[in-house]
């Protein structure tokens, strides 16, 4: 007999009821959802391409620089790619309003571009990507660190090294 | 007006054809509404089942190359026709009585059957496996049902009857004028096995949970109505609400007709039926599972066949 | 508006939903199953409800990479849903194989094999997103009424 329980708290509670459609709906603080990709801090290391287990992240070396392309119509919003990062430039926002037209299907991509820079020091072809300096000691400023940025990734190693031997 | 047009009329209009469908959807939306905030969720719209029709209305009905194209067809018709019919022949204490052209007790008592017939037959004509299934579990439903309604109805027939000199009467008019003046039969402990009996007995002629064994969703894929779509399914909507309607209707003029007359006497009927649709409908069906065939068929050779008996015994020996 | 236009806005209303599992794993799955029947999404508000037959169906919820097992199986059911339908692909196995990608067994996308008119990525997508994704759909078969 305890439905008719139930039916009294039922009937006196009113209804359970999550009011989304016609009201915002709740998310968690970490959910995770539409992938946000920031060129400015990527070091074009190219992990998450390699963790990402269906292949939804892609690189690629054009002209302009590299091009990073991530199709949310595979991706299974996993959270390997922002686990791997070491700069963090690859995170999950808690955007989950991704149902869309099939006519739409193949534009559902974040792109980003880590654009081509002429190396100041030797004039070579690199990228404008943040350079991996995270376990670096000791810690770069910020003058070295926009020097090594401007450079190509062979005059980056030098200029590295240069200055682990001097110091 | 002439005998004929009042037919005709009472058929369509009022108590039948367009009252009793209104009625019958608008308690179905009660229902799925009360049933939804008894369950802690909001529900659909109290139209929603008008809503369904419209819809129903724009799909197209597909039959399948191997069914029996009259038969599919024709069988929701049938059912429809025999459900208007019945909504004329019950009355409403103080406001309607039927034409006795159109028939008695015994006449609603068969055409109730009609339904389930059409549901069986729908079920056999689609040359579906599931639908086969349905149209055998219809059948042995029916079976185990039929008794204790007919029994039920000898029951009220045999005390109004000999409460009045004769031995039995099966005029709808006279039971309900007879309990106008002497006292509702469920006030009367006499008629409560009978009361009983028939409360257990229109869930399943209803088709609702634990009864809703040959319209299963889960198990048949809806059985019988499973190859319908479109306005051959709408006419089977159609089919159960008037069903509802006719059969609780029925209820309250064997057991609980009001002593009222005019509109006072209208709304007591429109109250009487949706408290019943509440409690007998709305509430068994959130509170059961549904039962498998035997135990349904076991189940209605027990309770509902002996306090029937019971009852006609002791009317019969009083 | 005429009546038939009037007509129409209101038999959009009653949109009735089946479920087709083309192969998957059924976490898509139980996400459609507490759309309906858990309180806390409810819905049957929104006029849907779950039907038992393909035939009642006006919106076809394909969950699933397309598996080579189930094809012709999910083929036929399909054709069994009268027009006007609309057909949604739930999460992102239909959409493109998701994580099943290049498995030997599936043949996703699935638009190769049936044609889709709503898509809802998501691993699997959140229920309310699948009532976004069904609420996209209404609007195109209103279109097609």
């Amino acid at each position: 007999m305890n439905f008719l329980s139930l039916f009294v708290r039922n009937l006196l509670h009113g209804p359970y009821t999550d009011p989304f459609p016609f009201a915002p709906a709740p998310t968690a603080a970490r959910f995770r959802g539409k992938v946000a990709f920031d060129p400015e801090t990527c070091e074009a290391c190219r992990k998450c391409e390699r963790a990402c287990p269906t292949g939804a992240i892609r690189f690629e070396r054009t002209p302009e620089g590299m091009t990073f392309d991530c199709w949310h119509d595979t991706c299974v919003f996993c959270g390997n790619c922002v686990f791997h990062c070491p700069t963090g430039a690859i995170e999950q926002t808690g955007d989950w309003h991704l149902a869309h037209l099939q006519a739409e299907k193949y534009r559902q991509v974040e792109h980003g571009l880590i654009p081509a820079i002429v190396c100041s020091s030797c004039g070579g072809k690199g990228l404008d990507s943040a350079p991996a300096i995270a376990k670096i000691k000791p810690p770069l400023s910020p003058d070295e660190a926009k020097e090594l940025r401007s450079l190509c990734p062979k005059c980056r190693a030098k200029f590295l090294k240069q200055r682990r031997q001097s110091a | 007006m002439s005998t004929q047009v009042a037919v005709v009329l009472s058929v369509l209009l009022f108590p039948g054809g367009l009252f009793a469908l209104t009625l019958g959807l608008a308690l179905k939306g009660m229902d799925r509404r009360v049933a939804a905030r008894l369950q802690g969720r909001v529900g659909p719209p109290l139209t929603q089942p008008f809503i369904d029709l419209v819809k129903l209305a724009f799909k197209r009905t597909m039959v399948p190359t191997t069914a029996c194209e009259p038969v599919f067809l024709g069988a929701p018709l049938v059912g429809v026709v025999s459900m208007l019919t019945a909504a004329a022949l019950v009355p409403i204490s103080g406001l309607y009585t039927p034409e006795p052209v159109l028939g008695n007790l015994l006449v609603v008592l068969y055409l109730l059957v009609v339904p389930g017939v059409v549901l069986m037959v729908a079920g056999s004509s689609s040359s579906s496996p599931y639908g086969a299934i349905g149209f055998s579990r219809e059948m042995v439903l029916m079976l185990a049902y039929e008794g204790p309604i007919v029994l039920v109805a000898a029951a009220v027939a045999l005390r109004v009857g000999m409460a009045e000199g004769h031995i039995a009467t099966f005029s709808l008019a006279e039971i309900v004028a007879y309990q106008r003046t002497h006292g509702m039969f469920l006030l009367d402990p006499v008629m409560w096995p009978a009361v009983g009996a028939f409360c257990l007995f229109f869930p399943a002629n209803l088709g609702i949970v634990p009864f809703d064994i040959p319209e299963a969703e889960t198990e048949v894929l809806e059985g019988p109505v499973l190859e319908y779509s479109g306005p051959a399914l709408g006419l089977f909507k159609v089919m159960s609400a008037l069903k509802a309607v006719v059969v609780l209707g029925l209820g309250i003029a064997l057991f609980a007709p009001l002593d009222l007359t005019g509109a006072p006497a209208f709304l007591g009927w429109l109250a009487e039926i949706v408290v019943l649709m509440v409690l007998g409908v709305t509430a068994v069906r959130l509170s059961a599972g549904r039962m498998r065939i035997d135990q349904a068929f076991s189940f209605f050779f027990k309770w509902p066949l002996l306090l029937s008996a019971a009852s006609v015994a002791a009317i019969a020996l009083a | 508006m005429t009546m038939l236009q009037k007509f129409k806005d209101i038999a959009v209303r009653s949109p009735w939903i089946y479920r087709i599992n083309a192969g998957s794993c059924n976490g898509c799955d139980v996400e459609m199953a507490t759309t309906a029947l858990i309180p806390r999404y409810d819905v049957e508000r929104l006029g849907c409800q779950y039907c038992g037959s393909p035939r009642h169906a006006d919106i076809v919820l394909i969950s699933g990479p397309l598996t080579r097992h189930v094809v012709d199986a999910a083929r036929r059911v399909f054709d069994e849903i009268p027009d006007p339908k609309v057909t949604v692909a739930v999460g992102v196995c239909p959409i493109s194989g998701g994580i099943f990608r290049e498995s030997y067994a599936v043949l996703a996308p699935i638009d190769d094999y049936f044609p889709i008119d709503v898509n809802v990525p998501g691993c699997p997508p959140r229920p309310q997103a699948i009532i976004e994704g069904i609420a996209q759909a209404i609007q195109v078969w209103r279109q097609r009424l």
